[in-house]
This record gives structure tokens, C-alpha cells and sequence, in this order.
């Protein structure tokens, strides 16, 4: 792993996009003197004529009051109204600061992210090893009914549950730490992405019941609880691990995705989804305005950067533990 | 005989799979309160029970459970997918009126394929050099600058990234190609005008920005994947034979590595033509397109609270259908380049981590 360059790379920029999403938020705002729901008009620099949304780098007329002309025309504010930096610009119509919102958008996408393998790995777990363990009947039924459930869209799947499931778990919510929307898109994103782990974990199991080191543990006398918790379980962290950075990565696009139907996180909630739905729109109502390229640009390098790097920290980890893979 | 055999098995595994997703469809409807009467009684604020009741028995939801189940699987077996819900018309306060699911239905998986295969076709004709490429020089910069960038396609989704191209190569600023919207491969009847869209020509036109988005989706995947088979099968003893015996490095490539890796290649996009379909819901979005996902999502009700059932039924049936499709060609081609298919099941093969969770 040391001299893995990439992924010691990977691993810092993973480690700085953690400590940026958790805390960078709230420094930012603190720095800049607004917060991530803040709207400020005059952040549109059309003054209400079309979605000019402005550029990185910008000083807006700090105020969330518009002047009016007699014609009630938007028109510029009175002299000497302070302004207030927009480090990477404004996101959208309501005007308010992209990047506080790109890092508090970071947080929830994480935490969507994350909780979503948690979940799958609570559920494949379990499963997993009862059908690649015991095998026969259990296996059967759990075999036919992943195999059943994959051969369809997943998508469809979690569209389905979010819109129909999803407004009762909204309600369970924590302060800013847990906004509204993120518990159940996380439990359903987990449960819906647990079959392919349930997979992976049956068929390694299949392999490993029929060690050697197995039938010893058996001989002086291990009961089958015994051998699944201390022999085998600890000989699935590595594709789990492996399996886990891809999946926080998937999980991540998934989020947009549901962002992108209208039935995911709040849409008042930052995350890099939202984010961009409120730029393209829903499938419902798709491009309600073209957006500046950066409302584009910023959530998507955002995603593209986590995804590179777990993707590479993956790779990292089964080039560490399973030397004698060559890819 | 073996692969007759073998091919009634896969034969019977695919019916099981239809019939047990039409009756998860039905399951899921009968759990999932809803409100069928308010496709009878649009313009009712509050439903009485006398307005819930009769709709129910209009649409047929009083029946029997299993008598729902076996009488819809006995019309599907005629061809009949029933009438939508959503066009539903109450007529003399005793019948129903409305559109039947079939001609629509079909005209949905049209756009729906139409994207998929064509896309499809451009992953692998774009995956294998560029895995051929990275896969012979696996941990070089060249890899690497392959691996990234091939990943950006997936980051942007491909609702951003096929309404920017639409924006930008479409109408909007450069006006190369049509920005939206599909043609029927079919010729429009000569009587409709200059004006209608349809041939080989504007279908193709229609179709080649779809096509791109769906291809940089998912090209990060299959030259991912075509790596993995070139950089494996380079280190196999025939590859070491063919050099020994003096082939150039282009004909071992070409004769040797990059079919199998083809053939991988193939068995996955077989595998995975349903995910893509759920992929589908946002290119066909971008570009306007009336396909299959987008029919899906608003059958289900989206956001809404009501779910229009037969609808939903044709869709999973058709997704269904073409998913097991796939798959059999897929094990048909296996079985003609492959000599040694057909003596293993496909059971040990799944679909690729992004598959599986898409």
C-alpha cells in the first residue's frame, strides 16, 4: 500500500472532501457572513429579466430585499449597500451562495453515500452467509429471488419504494446532521443495492465452506455460528471493503438520480443532486432554465473527484490484499 | 441434445422470471395503498365510498386476487396488455372508455431499444480499442489518463450530460443536430407532408445524441472491463505460445486477446439491457423521447399518489420480456462462439457493480 502513489493520493483527497463536507459548511458561512438558505436577488444579475446567475468570484449587494421602480422593475440597489462574497457564484434563481451549498451538499451526499452500503451490508451479511454457508433450500430460494429482482431495472424498483415508502421514513430527521430525506433515501438505496453484495458474499462463502481449516473446525467440534463468525466472516472484510468504496461511489450517483425524479432528499436540502436538479430540472419538468455552465460544473466536479478517488482507493485495497490479482 | 436441453432449461428459468415479476407487480400494488377511483372520478374532491366502490368494480379491482393475477396473465397470453387507467373515461355512468396499452406500448419500447441497441453498439465499438489500449499497458500514465477520463462519463449524469449536448450541438447554439424529439424508423405515409419525420435518415439524425450520452455512460465500464480480460489473457500460455512462435504483437492482439475480450464484452451487454432501460428514463427526459423508463416512472405515479396498474403491468411485462431476450441471445452467441458453453450455466456469471445498482 505504501508504495501505491495513486491511492495514498486518492486517500488525501478523499480525507480533505470528508473534512470539507463535515466542517467546511459552517466555516465558510462563517467566513463570508451568510448562510446555505440565504437568498439573495441581486445574486441573478438579470435583476429578475432572465437567469443570469452569476459567476464565480463575485461581489453581490448584500440584501434579500429588491429595489422596485415605479413600474415595479427590478432595478440596481441604492449605493453604499454592502456586498458579501459568492466564492464560486449564485445557484440559481433564488440566488443563494453555491459553494457554502456545494459543501453542506457534500455532507448529505456522503451521508447518503455511506449509509446505503451500511444498510446493504446489514442485510447481505446475514443472507449472504445463511445461503453460502447452509446452501440447499435457503440458498435456492435466496439465489432465484436476487436473480429474479436483478433482472430488473433497479431504478424502477427505487423510484417505486421512495415515492411510495419514502414520505413516512421522511419524518425521521436529526438537526442538520441527518436533514429530512436522507434516513429513508438511505435505507431504501441500501436495501434496494444489497443483492449484489448478497451475491458476492454467497459465492465466496460457496469456496470457503469446503477449506480445509473449515472441516478442521468442524472436527474439534465448532458449532456453525462459531465457524461463520470467527473462520469465515473475517475472510469477507476485503471484498466488502472493496465492494463498499464502489458502492459509496454508486450510491452517490444514485442520490442524483433520485434527485432527478423528484423523490429523493428535500429539495430544499443541499446535495450535489439537488443541486443539480434544481439546474436541469426534474424529469417531470426537465431544463425550466438553462443554467450557467458552473451550476453544471461545480456539484458534477464535485462527484467526479469522490468517485475518482474512491474508485481508486477500491482498486488500492485489492491490489493490497489480493496480490495476485494483476489488474 | 445438451444444448437443446440446456436451452429449455434457460427457456423455463425466464418464464418463472416473467411470472414472478408480473405477480411482485401485483403484490406490490395490492400493499401499496392507492386510490384507483380517482382515474374513474377525476373531478371528485373527496370520493364517497359509493364513488370507490363502483370504480373498483368498473376497473375490476373487486374481483378475487387470484382471479385478477390469472385473468390478466390469460389475456397477456392472447396478446391482450388491457387498457390504460390514466385515459380512463366513465361513459353513461355504468362503462369505461379508454385507450388499450398495446399499439403504445410498443411504440415506447421502439424509442426504448432504439437508444439502447444503437448505443450499445457504439460502447463496443469504442470500449474495445480503448480497453485494448489500457489493458496492454496496465499502470502506465496512458492507462490511467484512460481510466479517468472514461470516468467522467458516469459522474455526469446523463440527464445533465445529454441536456448540455442537446443545448449546445442542438437547436439551441450550434444547430448540428436535431435537439429532441424521435422518428420513427418506419417512412411517414407519403400523404403526411414534407414536414413528417420518419426514415432511416432522421432517425439516425434523431438519434445519434442519445446515443452518445448512453455510450459515455457506460463506456468507463466495459473498457474497464475489456482491460481486465486483455491484461488477464495476455499472461495465458497460448498468448505466450502464439509470440514464441514469432507472431507479431498486432496479430496476437487481433487473433488471440481481443476476441474473448469481445466476447465478454457482448455477454454483458446482454446481461445488463435492463438496467439500461432504467438508464434510459433520463436520456429519453433530455431528449424528449416517449420511451419505456419515462412511461414507468409516470405510470407508478412518480411523485402522485395513484398507481396505474395495467400500465404498469404491460411496462414491467415488456422490460421483462426484452431483459430475458437479451440474456438468451447472449447465451445463443456463447453457445455458437463459445464451444465450451452450454455445459456450465450461466448461474455463477452477474451483472457488473454499476449494473447492479443502477
Amino acid at each position: 500500500m505504501k508504495r501505491d502513489r495513486w491511492t495514498v493520493v486518492a486517500m488525501v483527497v478523499l480525507a480533505i472532501i470528508l473534512v470539507a463536507s463535515l466542517a467546511g459548511g459552517t466555516i465558510a458561512s462563517h467566513l463570508l457572513g451568510h448562510g446555505p438558505d440565504e437568498p439573495f436577488p441581486y445574486a441573478n444579475a438579470g435583476y429578475g429579466v432572465g437567469p443570469h446567475t452569476v459567476g464565480p468570484w463575485t461581489h453581490v449587494p448584500n440584501t434579500s430585499q429588491t429595489s422596485l421602480d415605479s413600474y415595479d422593475n427590478v432595478i440596481a440597489p441604492p449605493k453604499g449597500t454592502p456586498t458579501t462574497l459568492f466564492v464560486l457564484g449564485g445557484d440559481g434563481l433564488l440566488g443563494r451562495d453555491e459553494l457554502i451549498r456545494l459543501l453542506d451538499g457534500g455532507r448529505t451526499s456522503l451521508e447518503v453515500g455511506l449509509g446505503g452500503v451500511i444498510v446493504a451490508l446489514l442485510i447481505a451479511i446475514p443472507i449472504g452467509s445463511l445461503a453460502g454457508y447452509f446452501g440447499g433450500a435457503v440458498d435456492a430460494v435466496v439465489s432465484r429471488f436476487t436473480e429474479t429482482i436483478m433482472a430488473f431495472p433497479m431504478l424502477l424498483f427505487l423510484v417505486f419504494a421512495t415515492a411510495k415508502v419514502g414520505p413516512s421514513l421522511r419524518g425521521i430527521h436529526h438537526g442538520t446532521l441527518l436533514p429530512m430525506g436522507v434516513f429513508s433515501d438511505a435505507l431504501l438505496i441500501g436495501i434496494f443495492t444489497s443483492f449484489y453484495p448478497t451475491r458476492l458474499i454467497r459465492q465466496q462463502l460457496l469456496v470457503l465452506r469446503n477449506t480445509e481449516w473449515v472441516d478442521a473446525a468442524h472436527m474439534v467440534g465448532g458449532s456453525d455460528w462459531r465457524i461463520l463468525r470467527k473462520d469465515l466472516l473475517p475472510h469477507l472484510v476485503p471484498t466488502m471493503l472493496i465492494w463498499g468504496a464502489i458502492a459509496v461511489a454508486t450510491n452517490i450517483l444514485l442520490e442524483v438520480s433520485l434527485s432527478f425524479i423528484g423523490v429523493g432528499v428535500e429539495a430544499s436540502t443541499p446535495t450535489w443532486g439537488s443541486m443539480l436538479a434544481q439546474a436541469w430540472g426534474t424529469i417531470y419538468s426537465p431544463r425550466a432554465q438553462e443554467p450557467t455552465i458552473w451550476q453544471t460544473v461545480f456539484p458534477t466536479a464535485a462527484i467526479l473527484l469522490t468517485v475518482v478517488s474512491l474508485n481508486q482507493i477500491s482498486e488500492g485495497v485489492r491490489r493490497a490484499l489480493e496480490p495476485w490479482s494483476r489488474r | 441434445m445438451r444444448v437443446a436441453a440446456y436451452f429449455a432449461r434457460r427457456l423455463a428459468t425466464a418464464l418463472f422470471t416473467l411470472l414472478s415479476l408480473i405477480l411482485l407487480t401485483f403484490i406490490l400494488y395490492w400493499v401499496t395503498p392507492s386510490t384507483p377511483a380517482s382515474f374513474v372520478y377525476p373531478h371528485s374532491q373527496a370520493l364517497s365510498n359509493y364513488q370507490i366502490a363502483h370504480a373498483n368494480h368498473l376497473l375490476g379491482l373487486d374481483r378475487p386476487k387470484t382471479t385478477q393475477f390469472f385473468s390478466y396473465l390469460w389475456r397477456l397470453l392472447h396478446g391482450d396488455f388491457g387498457h390504460t387507467w390514466a385515459s380512463v373515461q366513465l361513459i353513461d355512468n355504468n362503462r369505461l372508455v379508454s385507450a388499450p396499452i398495446r399499439p403504445l406500448l410498443f411504440e415506447q419500447t421502439g424509442e426504448t431499444l432504439s437508444i439502447v441497441l444503437g448505443g450499445a453498439l457504439i460502447v463496443v465499438l469504442l470500449a474495445v480499442p480503448l480497453g485494448t489500449f489500457s489493458g496492454t499497458r496496465v499502470g502506465t500514465l496512458g492507462d490511467r489518463l484512460v481510466s479517468w477520463s472514461t470516468l467522467v462519463g458516469i459522474c455526469t449524469h446523463p440527464l445533465v450530460l445529454g441536456s448540455l449536448l442537446a443545448t449546445y450541438l442542438g437547436a439551441q447554439h450550434l444547430n448540428w443536430l436535431p435537439s429532441g424529439g424521435y422518428c420513427p424508423l418506419r417512412p411517414p405515409p407519403a400523404a403526411s407532408g414534407p414536414a413528417a419525420c420518419g426514415g432511416l435518415r432522421d432517425w439516425s439524425l434523431h438519434m445519434i445524441l442519445p446515443w452518445i450520452t448512453f455510450a459515455l455512460l457506460y463506456l468507463a465500464l466495459y473498457t474497464r472491463m475489456v482491460r481486465a480480460s486483455v491484461a488477464d489473457t495476455l499472461h495465458e500460455d497460448f498468448v505466450r505460445t502464439a509470440r514464441a512462435k514469432g507472431a507479431s504483437e498486432l496479430r496476437v492482439l487481433r487473433a488471440h486477446v481481443v476476441p474473448s475480450a469481445t466476447l465478454r464484452v457482448l455477454t454483458m451487454v446482454g446481461m445488463e439491457i435492463g438496467t439500461a432501460i432504467g438508464i434510459c428514463i433520463y436520456i429519453e427526459t433530455a431528449f424528449g423521447f416517449q420511451g419505456l423508463g419515462r412511461a414507468a416512472v409516470f405510470a407508478m405515479g412518480g411523485a402522485l399518489s395513484s398507481i396505474d396498474l395495467p400500465e404498469t403491468l404491460g411496462i414491467v411485462t415488456m422490460i421483462t420480456l426484452i431483459v430475458v431476450v437479451g440474456n438468451l441471445v447472449v447465451d445463443l452467441l456463447y453457445a455458437i462462439l463459445d464451444p465450451r458453453a452450454g455445459r456450465e450455466t450461466s448461474r455463477g456469471r452477474t451483472k457488473s457493480l454499476v449494473g447492479g445498482v443502477f
